[in-house]
């Protein structure tokens, strides 16, 4: 009887130390394993079949045009990207959360869908709307005027940035709104009253206590713009203007010379490893509160009538251009047989859906892997950061801080760098060409989204609802499953279909390991873009709605988006 | 108190009205504040003391009414007239200090002096004259964030004095502090008009804060005076029940007492009431005398606090230093005719 017990504690005791550790572990793995393999292979040269130690990789890289051309366009990309969505981000967080524009509950949720869009989609969307000659802009404009009105042109950085704009205004919308909502309204009181007028007050007051929230979005939005690979796959590769990730890619590919690509890629991982930390040492510094008990909830702003014509006409133009306008667009050409730039109602047809969803092999394998790999990797990517979660919240631990800062590195990696290091890890074993690999990736690359949000709620959960269970005579795995997994169900709800959405639209990490049986449906859609854009525009609609499910689910589930 | 004409009159607030939806948290409000004055808005938690004092500063905009400050119009709803609140010149000490976060305790401070336009010499003289008046001008560079709540409150109280504006207002000044530091303070408060000569309107929810900082009072109830006049007066001389009730006394309904006739309820302190095991000898006409039970007892320092039944199922609280009493006992209760006052109310 003492035995039993005594050794019930002790197995409960083993697990309950090690269980977390497990996921800590796994995530730590992800991380270092790859960038291990890509840290050997750029210090690698061949020399007659024999594996050298050089520096080669990384002196071509610092002498080479073509990685300083990549790397000023991704610059451009990225502070263009961040600069726009920080001005919009902010103005839309401000009009709903600050005045009574008409509809502005409404337009809280509608500011979030492009968040759970893809951005490739929207590219690609746009790339119907406005280029040249085809567009439908220029069709209509031409009908209607009698000669095209060419707008600018979309395959440019310019495009480029526009598009990453349009989809990472959200972000910036998320991280303003909440301190927006909860600020001591008396804070922008006392300085109307003390003689700043309005925008002053914005100036000196507003903005700079919004300042911690605007610098993580600032960074988010800057580092996975310029890490984005779609957008610019999309709009400028073929134009022979590529940024760091199309540069990967071409690195990889024509001519395939890993050893420089990997060098790239730690370049690139350190830039943003270095950038991640220095914004965290820089929050560190600047945490304090801004939301005072006694004070009220900051005043609504009655606005005039032109006050409410300019805030509803920023709101209609940003949701017309991220969702309405590109969706139509992807809906009449997927409607019509042959796409010529014009839609005729008499022609629509369904046959592009019958075909990709029914006929075409490709593309019917690409639907089935594509939710395959989103449930099950989902599925993985919750277990692993729920055991990171509880490590970081309830495990005592003076690699806290450190294991903290070590999982959340792939959140600024690109999705290409990481998969260049897993193609390098895994190209000569039998996981190459296998969805496995993907699965892999795609864990790695975005498992932290979900660690966060776990993380988030874990936090709020007072340990003495554990400690109660335990005291009245539990053992901690019954305390787990009885009392921690039904209170952080939210939570790990929200972080699946988190990662769900993720993982229906990812190609950045997916297209250097993707072969022939293993194409997702972003993949397809990139295979196919060149010749039959029907079935582009029928399999973005897929992936489209397959979104849309997950954000209407998200909804129900009343997570924050960040934390 | 329709005080646009008087020419003493240095605030005046007239037919103030101010609705939340179809809640009226402001009634047709008037009163007036001379120069140099101090008048306290007194009274329990919502009864629109904070929405007042936010309508004179131009955080709301009232549905009707007057107001005008040092002569000025700042607020006219017949003519549509609404200054901002930048327009309006005022010093404003908020309920949670509001003191900005990422900011120094003197950058605070000048903060009222930089959005005028001074230049940065003159502005962070004055910014340190002021905070050496409040006591924090070693704290000058400080982080805002790194101070206690008295301290803050300092920086408050220095920021809406910085600029000599006319007319402070002051949202529970004191309320946060702890009891030794709110008397500091508010001797502190004081002894700053006294030298710096502005018209002050204090919001409280404290009869002692208002008592103590104020020489005219005016109780609110819900959105509309109930009482106003000098300080004393309002806290000696009560003429209606909320009054009565709002400052502690006992408030009993005139038919339930002997002898009490031609008004609607009678208040009396807990301190005028003498009890005695036999009919009280001393008692003279009018004086009201009346039977009941001690229900509790309650040590109170220097007095004991008596809960006394009456007969009449009226149940009074009574101070009294004696301490003769236990639970049980009948006692006489008597009440002196110049200590009772007869409430219309
Ligand atoms: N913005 C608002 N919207 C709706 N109702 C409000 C608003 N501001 C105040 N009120 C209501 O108006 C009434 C008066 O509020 P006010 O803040 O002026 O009370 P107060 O006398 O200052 O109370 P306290 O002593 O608790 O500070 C309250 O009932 C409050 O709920
Ligand atoms: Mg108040």
């Amino acid at each position: 009887m003492q035995a039993g017990t005594q050794s019930k504690e002790k197995s409960g005791w083993a697990w309950q130390k090690s269980l977390p550790l497990l996921g800590v572990s796994m995530g730590i793995l992800l991380i270092i394993g790859p960038f291990m393999a890509g840290l050997v292979r750029s210090l690698l040269l061949w020399v007659a079949d024999d594996p050298q130690v050089s520096l080669a990789n990384y002196a071509w890289l610092f002498t080479d045009r073509r990685i300083q051309t990549a790397a000023i366009n991704s610059l451009i990309c990225g502070t263009g990207a961040m600069s726009i969505s920080l001005v919009l981000g902010t103005s839309l967080a401000w009009i709903v959360s600050r005045t009574n524009v008409p509809g502005r509950e409404i337009f809280k949720t509608l500011n979030l869908i492009p968040f759970f869009f893809s951005p490739y989609v929207g590219a690609i969307g746009w790339i119907f709307l406005v280029a040249p000659y085809s567009g439908l802009m220029q069709t209509t404009t031409a009908t209607l005027f009698g000669g095209p009105v060419e707008g600018p042109n979309i395959y440019s950085l310019a495009g480029v940035i526009w598009i990453l704009s349009l989809f990472y205004t959200p972000y910036v919308y998320l991280f303003v709104i909440s301190p927006l909502q909860r600020m001591d309204a008396a804070f922008e009181d006392a300085a109307r009253v003390h003689g700043a007028g309005f925008w002053t007050t914005v100036r000196l007051i507003t903005l700079p206590l919004l300042q911690p929230g605007l610098l993580s979005a600032a960074l988010i939005v800057f580092v996975t713009s310029a890490g984005l690979f779609d957008v610019p796959l999309a709009l400028t590769a073929t134009k022979g203007i590529r940024t760091m990730p199309t540069e990967v890619f071409a690195l990889v590919r024509y001519p395939s010379d890993l050893g420089r690509a990997a060098a790239f890629g730690i370049f690139i991982t350190a830039v943003t490893v270095a950038l991640t930390l220095w914004q965290r040492a820089h929050l560190a510094k600047r945490r304090y509160e801004i939301v005072s008990g006694k004070g009220y909830k900051p005043r609504v702003i009655e606005l005039r009538r032109s006050g409410k014509i300019i805030a509803l006409t920023i709101e209609i133009i940003f949701l017309l251009t991220s969702v309405v306008l590109p969706v139509l667009a992807l809906i009449l050409v997927a409607l019509s047989p042959l796409w010529t730039g014009k839609f005729n109602p008499a022609n629509a047809t369904l046959a592009n859906f019958n075909y990709v969803l029914f006929e075409y092999s490709l593309t019917r394998q690409a639907i089935m892997n594509s939710l395959f790999l989103a449930v099950t990797g989902a599925t993985i990517g919750v277990m692993i950061s729920g055991l990171q979660s509880y490590y970081l919240v309830r495990v005592r631990s003076v690699f806290k801080s450190f294991v903290d800062a070590l999982l959340a590195l792939p959140l600024g990696i690109p999705g290409i760098v990481l998969s260049l290091f897993f193609l390098i890890f895994a190209i000569r074993t039998p996981l190459y060409g296998t969805l496995a690999i993907l699965l892999i990736a795609y864990i790695a690359r975005f498992f932290p989204f979900a660690t966060r949000t776990i993380t988030a709620m874990l936090s709020a959960i007072h340990p003495e609802l554990e400690e109660s269970a335990r005291a009245n005579g539990a053992s901690w795995g019954q305390t787990m499953r009885m009392i921690l997994l039904p209170l952080l169900r939210p939570a790990l709800i929200a972080a699946w279909i988190m990662l769900f959405i993720i993982f229906i639209r990812e190609l950045g990490a997916s297209i250097l390991l993707y072969a022939s049986g293993t194409e997702t449906i972003s993949i397809a859609m990139l295979l196919l873009s060149e010749n039959s854009v029907g079935y582009v525009a029928a399999l973005a609609l897929i992936q489209l709605v397959l979104l849309l499910i997950g954000f209407s689910l998200f909804r129900l589930t009343r997570a924050p988006v960040v934390q | 108190m329709q005080g646009q004409g008087q020419p003493e009159s240095f605030v005046t607030i007239s037919g103030v009205t101010k609705k939340f939806g179809d809640f009226t948290a402001l009634d047709a409000l008037s009163f007036s504040v001379r120069e140099g004055g101090t008048l306290a808005l007194l009274g329990p938690s919502g009864c629109g003391k904070t929405t007042m004092l936010r309508c004179l500063a131009g955080l709301e905009t009232p549905e009707s009414g007057f107001i005008s400050i040092a002569g000025k119009v700042v607020f006219d709803s017949a003519k549509g007239i609404n200054l901002n609140p930048e327009e309006r010149g005022l010093g404003v000490v908020f309920q949670s200090y509001a003191v900005w976060p990422h900011m120094s305790v003197v950058e605070n401070v000048e903060f009222p002096l930089r959005v005028r336009g001074i230049s940065k010499e003159e502005r962070r003289a004055r910014a340190m004259e002021i905070l050496e008046i409040v006591g924090l001008g070693q704290y000058a560079q400080r982080s805002a964030t790194q101070l206690s709540g008295g301290q803050q409150q300092r920086v408050a109280l220095a920021r809406a004095l910085v600029h000599k504006p006319a007319l402070v207002l002051f949202d529970e000044a004191l309320s946060n502090l702890d009891a030794a530091l709110r008397e500091h303070m508010r001797l502190e408060l004081k002894a700053l008009q006294d030298k710096l000569g502005f018209t002050a309107l204090y919001v409280t929810h404290d009869q002692g804060e208002a008592l103590g900082l104020a020489e005219t009072i005016i109780l609110m109830n819900a959105g509309r005076i109930d009482t106003s006049g000098l300080a004393r007066d309002v806290f000696m001389n009560h003429r209606t029940s909320f009054a009565a009730l709002f400052f502690g006394l006992n408030v009993i309904e005139a038919d339930k007492l002997p002898g009490m006739t031609g008004t609607k309820f009678i208040g009396f302190q807990r301190e005028h009431a003498h009890l005695s095991s036999v009919t009280d000898s001393a008692a003279q006409n009018g004086d009201l005398i009346v039977p009941g039970r001690i229900a509790t007892r309650s040590f109170q320092g220097l007095v004991d606090e008596y809960a006394i039944d009456l007969a009449e199922g009226v149940s009074i609280r009574v101070l009294d230093g004696q301490g003769q009493f236990s639970p049980g006992d009948q006692v006489h209760v008597r009440i002196k005719a110049g200590n009772l006052f007869r409430l219309n109310d």
